[in-house]
Parts: structure tokens; C-alpha cells; sequence
């Protein structure tokens, strides 16, 4: 008995671990750019694709592809961010749901209009490989996407705190205003933002390729689950959204475990439901808006 | 302004009257089946209008609604037997009460989020009507007895019948809009939408506003429920809870021109002949198309023009009339 505990709470401390990457993206857009983006999941899709297509025709293992989908994914947010997002910022909501809204509708499209419903599988050399502890199974590939997700949460968080870019990007989003007034350029610090945001979701999809499946539709599952850990974990805080996204992975595989296979998603929909219920600023408390 | 009043009198009376004979002149059942559904998404987005549009409640959940009306209406019809017609009240009324717990949870959230809340409220009816087989045929649905024609079970053997229905809901939809619009709750629903918090500030109940005008949206939706439960003779939780009622709600308020009486209706004719056309030209089989379309003229309209088609209308007209009388519009300014 404790022994499945504790192999659910691994395993879902494992995926969790990429939910974070989402989630950490979700929130530093939301704390910067003070905008929701409604397809942070889509381009977990494309960085998966990415993945994929470097893996099938060149070999590349999904590890090293990382090198490729994250700078891809950031110049990509980056420029999103310059010629859609900017134009649509400022007091009025509408706008600014409804054009990640459509985002995500067109890229998921597209990508069933170009690569078909099918499921694409990368299988390397690990991805059947698994670490015994005691009497604990741990998935190699699983692992290594666990250490690399919390190294690049680590890094961004290092880079917000210590880097002058962190620090201008944190300031922009305390008070845009004052912010511009001390020489910070907002346009160039929310695409650099955005562009990090993109790139973690980028990396998500690389380092979820060799034990997951790629199809048009895989990124809700993930930024749903991104959207609740962000509500729990706070709006906008990033060490927040990164111990909310390990929760839920940890409640989800529970409710697997203990509950059934399809009850994933019933967790998360009870996690937000409770959440809103009595905590609707967040597990850490701070502003609903 | 009595001149405008007048012409758009005329033009009202002319389009009711083209609307009425429409399906006596066109008798390609494919072309009265897009009217349906035309009238049918117009319909829904006038009743998300209401609080999506004025109040700018931006809910991307409104499937929850058309689900529990479409529900109701089937559950009264097949285990006791109540013609729809009641059945379709019954069903609005269960998504007015069912509005009170959901808005209670959403409004707790501002803005995007408050759009995030309202998905998952949605997806979280259809698991349980996916998960409890026992009261509501699980996941595999049922098809909705035929009983050939019986219009007191709202069962027709024309699809002219189907439109006229669903053409007299547009009518109490675009009336109840109308009317609010008018009202004292409109200002409120407007002020909301503009600023909540000052809203608040100059006295304005924004929870209850906010509460009643949910529970009128959510009613309304429901009636688009029952009746397209009706038309297809089927009913299953992928249908009837379906993300898409709840994006193509919003897309044809936002394409059309948020918060206005004609908005919606406008939209859909758009989206909807759009879609018609791609299908004709390409055939069903392309998966994506329709969405990859309507994701682009939702783009172009809230980059270029986020009033929307009506806003273009009003644009177009005031330029004209500003043509017209040059020398009146000068001594007014």
C-alpha cells in the first residue's frame, strides 16, 4: 500500500515537473505582459513536432533538440509578441483573450490540417529504460525530463533575480509605468518574456517526446492543467505556479492510482472548482486581478 | 433623426417579411438547413451577448447551458413522456438555477481568468454526464424517439417547420436584447462592461447585475439546447456540452460587433456562409479548415476592427450621412 503511494507520488511528481515548465511560462507572461495566453498549450504541440520531425528525418535525439525548439520558440514568441500582442495591449480584455484565443484555434488547426489527428511516437534508446529503487519504478526518459525541467525553472529564476533583464522584466511587471520612467524599454522586455515563456513551453514538448505522443489536440491537456496551477499557485508568481504544477501533477496521478484511469481531468476540474471556492487569490494569497 | 427611425422601420419590415416567406421560395432542404443554423447560432450568440457583449463577461462556457437544456427537455421526454415544448421551459429554468452555483465560483475571477473558470465549469457537466450512465445514457447517448409528425412534441416532417421555430426564438432573443438594451439594467450592463470597478463607485450592484443578466443568458442558451436536440434527434454528451457551441458563442458576437442588438446575427451569417461555401468547395473530409478560417477572421477583426462588422456598418453610414448633409453636420459641431 504505501509502496503504490509512494510510486504515484513519483510518478507524479515526474510529470509535474513538466507542468511547471508550462505553467512557469503561463505566469511569467500573465506577471509581465499582463495578458492570459491562451495558447501557451499549442506550442508545447509545436516544440513536440519539432522534436519529432528532427528525430524522424535527422536523427536528432530529443534531448539535443532542445537546442532547436527553444531558440525557434523564442524568436517565434518574440515576434508574436512585436506584430499581434503589443497592438492589443491595454485596458480592454477582449482583445487581448480573443487573440491567444484565435491563436490557439488557428495553430491547432493547422497543425490537423497539415499533420493529420494521427499520433506520432519518437522511441530512443532510454525510452523504455527504468531506474529500480527499493521497490519504486522510475522511467529513465521521465527522469531526465524531470532534472532538465526544474534546471530551466531554476535558471529562469536565477536569470529574474540576478540578470538586469530579470530585474527590468520583474520591475515591468510590478509597475509598468514607473518602470518606463527609470529607461526601461516595455516593448523590448515584454518580447524577451515572451519569448522565454515560449521557449519553456518549447522545451516541455523536447523533453515530453520520448515518452509521450505528438498529436494536434496534446496541448490542452497540458495548459489546462497550467491554467489551474496557475490560479493555485498565485497569478504571476513564478515559484508559485512551479510547487502548484508539482501538486497537481501529484493529485492527478493519485486520482489515478486510487480513484481511475480516466479521473485526471476530474481532479483538476475539482482542484480549480475548490480553489475558487475558498482560495481565489491563490494557495499564497495576493491579488485576484 | 424621426427620417432614420422610419427607414429602419422599412428595412426591419422588409427583412421579417423576406424572413417568413424565405422557406416557401427556397426549397433546397441543404439551403434550409443553413438558414437553421444561422438562426440557430445567431440565437446563441444573442444570448451570450447579453452578458459576453454589454456586461463584457467574457464566457468561453455556454455549452454548460445548451447541455442542461438539451438534457432536461430529453430526460423529461423519454422517461415521462412531457412534449419538449415544456420540456424546453423546464430546461431553461434548470440552467437559470444551475447559472446561480457556477457564476458564484467564475465571478470570483476577473478578466481572463474569469474565461478559464467558465471552460472548465463547462468540461467538468460533461464529465459528469459522460461519467453517470445511470440517469443520463453515459458517454453512447440516445436518439430521441420519432414519432413522425407531432408538433406538440415538437417533432416536425418539414424542415421549413424547424425554421420557423428556431427564427421565433431569434425573435424573442433579439426582443428580450432589445428591451434590456433600453433599460435601466443596460446602462448598468454597459457601465460594467466598461470599468467594473468605477461602476461599483458610482452605486452600481455589479453582483447582481452581473448574477441576473448570467441567469437570462443561461436561460435563453438553453432553449437553443432543447431545440437543437430536436432537430437532430440525438442527444450525447459530446454534442451537447461541445467546446465549439461555446467558441462559435462568443466568435459571432466578437465577428459581428460586441454588445450590439444585430452583432450576433451579423456574425453568424458570415462565419456560417463561410463555412458553407468551404464545405461545398472542399468537401467535409479536411479536418481543420472551418476553424483555421474562422481563427483567422476572428484575428483580422480584433486586430483591424474590434467593433466588429457593425462597427464597419456604423462607420459606413456615418460618413455617408456626413456626405449627404455637409452643411447640417458642420452647423452641428
Amino acid at each position: 500500500m504505501l509502496e503504490t503511494v509512494i510510486q504515484a507520488v513519483v510518478n507524479g511528481l515526474l510529470i509535474g515537473g513538466i507542468y511547471a515548465l508550462v505553467s512557469i511560462g503561463v505566469t511569467l507572461i500573465f506577471g509581465v505582459v499582463k495578458i492570459v495566453n491562451f495558447a501557451q498549450g499549442e506550442f508545447v504541440m509545436i516544440g513536440m513536432y519539432i522534436t519529432f520531425f528532427l528525430f524522424t528525418y535527422l536523427g536528432i535525439d530529443p534531448l539535443l533538440s532542445l537546442l532547436v525548439s527553444m531558440p525557434v520558440l523564442f524568436v517565434l514568441g518574440a515576434l508574436i509578441q512585436h506584430f499581434l500582442i503589443r497592438r492589443v495591449l491595454g485596458p480592454n480584455d477582449m482583445p487581448q483573450i480573443f487573440l491567444t484565443f484565435a491563436l490557439s484555434l488557428l495553430l491547432l488547426n493547422l497543425s490537423l490540417l497539415l499533420f493529420s489527428a494521427n499520433y506520432r511516437t519518437v522511441h530512443t534508446f532510454y525510452s523504455d529504460e527504468a531506474l529500480h529503487i527499493g521497490g519504486i519504478y522510475i522511467p529513465v526518459a521521465k527522469l531526465i525530463a524531470f532534472v532538465v525541467a526544474m534546471g530551466l525553472s531554476g535558471a529562469l529564476w536565477v536569470f529574474l533575480r540576478t540578470t538586469d533583464l530579470g530585474k527590468a522584466m520583474r520591475a515591468a511587471s510590478q509597475n509598468r509605468d514607473v518602470a518606463m520612467l527609470m529607461g526601461i524599454n516595455p516593448n523590448y522586455v515584454f518580447a524577451v518574456a515572451f519569448g522565454a515563456a515560449l521557449a519553456l513551453a518549447g522545451a516541455a514538448g523536447s523533453l515530453l517526446m520520448p515518452f509521450y505522443s505528438a498529436y494536434p489536440f496534446v496541448g490542452q491537456v497540458f495548459v489546462l492543467m497550467a491554467f489551474v496551477a496557475v490560479v493555485l499557485g498565485t497569478l504571476g508568481n513564478v515559484i508559485g505556479a512551479l510547487v502548484a504544477s508539482l501538486m497537481m501533477g501529484i493529485a492527478e496521478s493519485l486520482g489515478i492510482q486510487f480513484v481511475g484511469a480516466d479521473s485526471g481531468l476530474i481532479v483538476v476540474f475539482a482542484m480549480l472548482l475548490l480553489t475558487l471556492a475558498f482560495k481565489p487569490n491563490g494557495l499564497g494569497g495576493g491579488r485576484v486581478r | 433623426v424621426r427620417d432614420v427611425n422610419k427607414w429602419s422601420l422599412l428595412v426591419l419590415a422588409v427583412l421579417i417579411a423576406v424572413l417568413l416567406v424565405l422557406p416557401q421560395v427556397v426549397t433546397s432542404s441543404f439551403a434550409v438547413e443553413i438558414f437553421i443554423r444561422i438562426l440557430l447560432f445567431s440565437f446563441i450568440g444573442v444570448a451570450w451577448n447579453l452578458m459576453g457583449g454589454y456586461a463584457k463577461q467574457l464566457s468561453l462556457g455556454h455549452a454548460a447551458y445548451f447541455g442542461l437544456g438539451a438534457y432536461t427537455s430529453t430526460i423529461m421526454q423519454i422517461d415521462f413522456n412531457i412534449s419538449p415544448w415544456i420540456g424546453m421551459i423546464a430546461g431553461g429554468v434548470v440552467a437559470m438555477l444551475a447559472s446561480l452555483p457556477i457564476g458564484w465560483l467564475c465571478f470570483r475571477l476577473r478578466g481572463p481568468y474569469f474565461t478559464i473558470a467558465t471552460i472548465a465549469t463547462a468540461q467538468a457537466l460533461m464529465l459528469v454526464f459522460l461519467k453517470f450512465r445511470d440517469f443520463a445514457w453515459g458517454a453512447e447517448g440516445t436518439t430521441i424517439p420519432n414519432l413522425g409528425s407531432s408538433p406538440l412534441m415538437m417533432q416536425f416532417e418539414t424542415k421549413a417547420s424547424y425554421y420557423y421555430v428556431v427564427l421565433g426564438l431569434l425573435a424573442v432573443g433579439l426582443l428580450i436584447t432589445y428591451a434590456i438594451e433600453k433599460s435601466w439594467m443596460g446602462y448598468y450592463l454597459v457601465a460594467i462592461g466598461e470599468d467594473e470597478d468605477a461602476a461599483e463607485a458610482i452605486g452600481v450592484n455589479a453582483p447582481r447585475i452581473k448574477r441576473d443578466i448570467y441567469m437570462i443568458s443561461a436561460f435563453l442558451t438553453a432553449l437553443a439546447g432543447t431545440f437543437y436536440t430536436q432537430y437532430i434527434y440525438f442527444i450525447d454528451p459530446a454534442t451537447a456540452f461541445s467546446f465549439s457551441i461555446s467558441i462559435e458563442a462568443a466568435l459571432v458576437s466578437i465577428v459581428g460587433g460586441i454588445g450590439t442588438l444585430w452583432g450576433p446575427v451579423i456574425g453568424t451569417v458570415l462565419l456560417e456562409t463561410t463555412s458553407a461555401l468551404l464545405q461545398s468547395w472542399l468537401g467535409s473530409s479536411t479536418g481543420g479548415i472551418q476553424l483555421t478560417v474562422y481563427a483567422l477572421i476572428l484575428m483580422a477583426v480584433i486586430l483591424w476592427r474590434p467593433t466588429g462588422l457593425m462597427g464597419m456598418l456604423n462607420d459606413l453610414l456615418q460618413r455617408r450621412a456626413q456626405h449627404e448633409k455637409p452643411a447640417q453636420a458642420r452647423t452641428v459641431l
